[in-house]
């Protein structure tokens, strides 16, 4: 049984997380092993088993980032044996492989890791660099801004996907969903960013 | 989990970190990422113009121990090599090699990537036809 029909919702992104919340209390007491004590032992097996379920789909729904992720993933996207075709195709054709993410971002990203390197072993020498640590900080408002713009991003193509889902529209949701596959490609390496950031800026 | 020793020894002695000249025309610059867990890439070969043989290779990279001995092992594998040969190494031999296991294969995805990145690059900058075995149109 899949995460969202173990809550009875349908399989759509936007979500209320405060019912989501309740629904997961109610539940819970329900499947509490207390009252399960004294039935027999495939019965509280069964109720284990049940709660478990339970957990893991609280998790996975009350999260954007993994709700989505999950949903992809039961759309039949495999984003790591994309990756994996994508280079054999390229072997097998003598094509350049088309990176997912545009060049200018790689670019950007690999620049600012050159930067925290450095940062990071002035740390180390216990030296401070003005100079560095100011880019940093603007580097890392660049990026907080571009998270919290890849979040927005994100919403929207919930409600395409919503909609589609309502409509029972196959495209709509085939390209919400594909346009969903790039945007949290494109996240990954900037919640990286972030976090590397944050640690090299010592808190 | 628990890595190979061959990783360990890369990690621990990358061969060739390091940068060459991007802009020389000899020079050919991969950079690629793993969107899977948004690591970096960068692998440079110089190639001698008339042999067409690798004569030299860097990389730099921002990722798991299995990305850097990968790219580290990758830079080994492709120095001295033909841009021919370089290009028959596949994440399989890299896998087999370092003795990866299955949730490390896209960090031998990303070396094969970056080793075909740098050298479509040489072959831009220089003008040589994307394939060298098989003909395609442009
Ligand atoms: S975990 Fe990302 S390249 Fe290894």
């Amino acid at each position: 049984m899949d995460y969202f029909s173990f809550f009875d919702l349908p399989r759509k992104l936007t979500l209320d997380v405060a019912a989501l919340e309740k629904q997961f209390y109610v539940l819970s007491r329900k499947l509490h092993p207390d009252r399960f004590a004294s039935k027999p032992v495939a019965e509280q097996e069964a109720a284990l088993a049940q709660s478990s379920l339970l957990n893991d789909a609280y998790r996975t729904l009350k999260d954007p980032i993994l709700r989505t992720q999950y949903l992809l993933t039961l759309e039949g996207v495999e984003l790591e044996e994309q990756s994996k075709a994508a280079t054999d195709a390229a072997r097998a054709s003598g094509e350049q492989k088309k990176q997912i993410v545009p060049p200018e971002l790689l670019e950007e990203v690999f620049e600012l890791n050159m930067q925290l390197q450095e940062m990071r072993a002035a740390n180390q020498m216990g030296e401070d660099e003005p100079e560095l640590r100011r880019d940093l900080m603007t580097a890392k408002d660049s990026f907080d801004a571009k998270m919290v713009e890849t979040q927005a991003e994100l919403e929207g193509l919930w409600s395409a996907w919503d909609s589609g889902v309502d409509a029972g529209d196959e495209e709509a949701k085939l390209r919400a969903r594909d346009a969903m596959v790039v945007l949290l490609n494109k996240r990954s390496y900037l919640r990286n960013l972030v976090r590397d950031v944050n640690e090299a800026l010592g808190r | 989990m628990a890595y190979s020793d061959k990783v360990v020894d890369h990690y621990n002695h990358p061969r060739n970190v390091g940068t060459l000249d991007k802009s020389a025309a000899e020079v050919g610059t991969g950079l690629v990422g793993a969107p899977e867990c948004g690591d970096v890439m960068r692998l440079q070969i110089r190639v001698n113009p008339e042999t067409n043989v690798i004569e030299d290779a860097k990389f730099k990279t921002f990722g798991c121990g299995s990305a850097i001995a990968s790219s580290s092992l990758a830079t080994e594998w492709v120095k001295g090599k033909t841009i021919d040969e370089a290009l028959a190494i596949t994440n399989t031999d890299i896998v087999k090699e370092l003795a990866l296991p299955p949730v490390k294969i896209h960090c031998s995805v990303l070396a094969e990537d970056a080793i075909r990145a740098a050298i479509g690059d040489w072959k831009k900058k220089n003008n040589v036809a994307e394939t060298a075995s098989v003909a395609v149109a442009h």
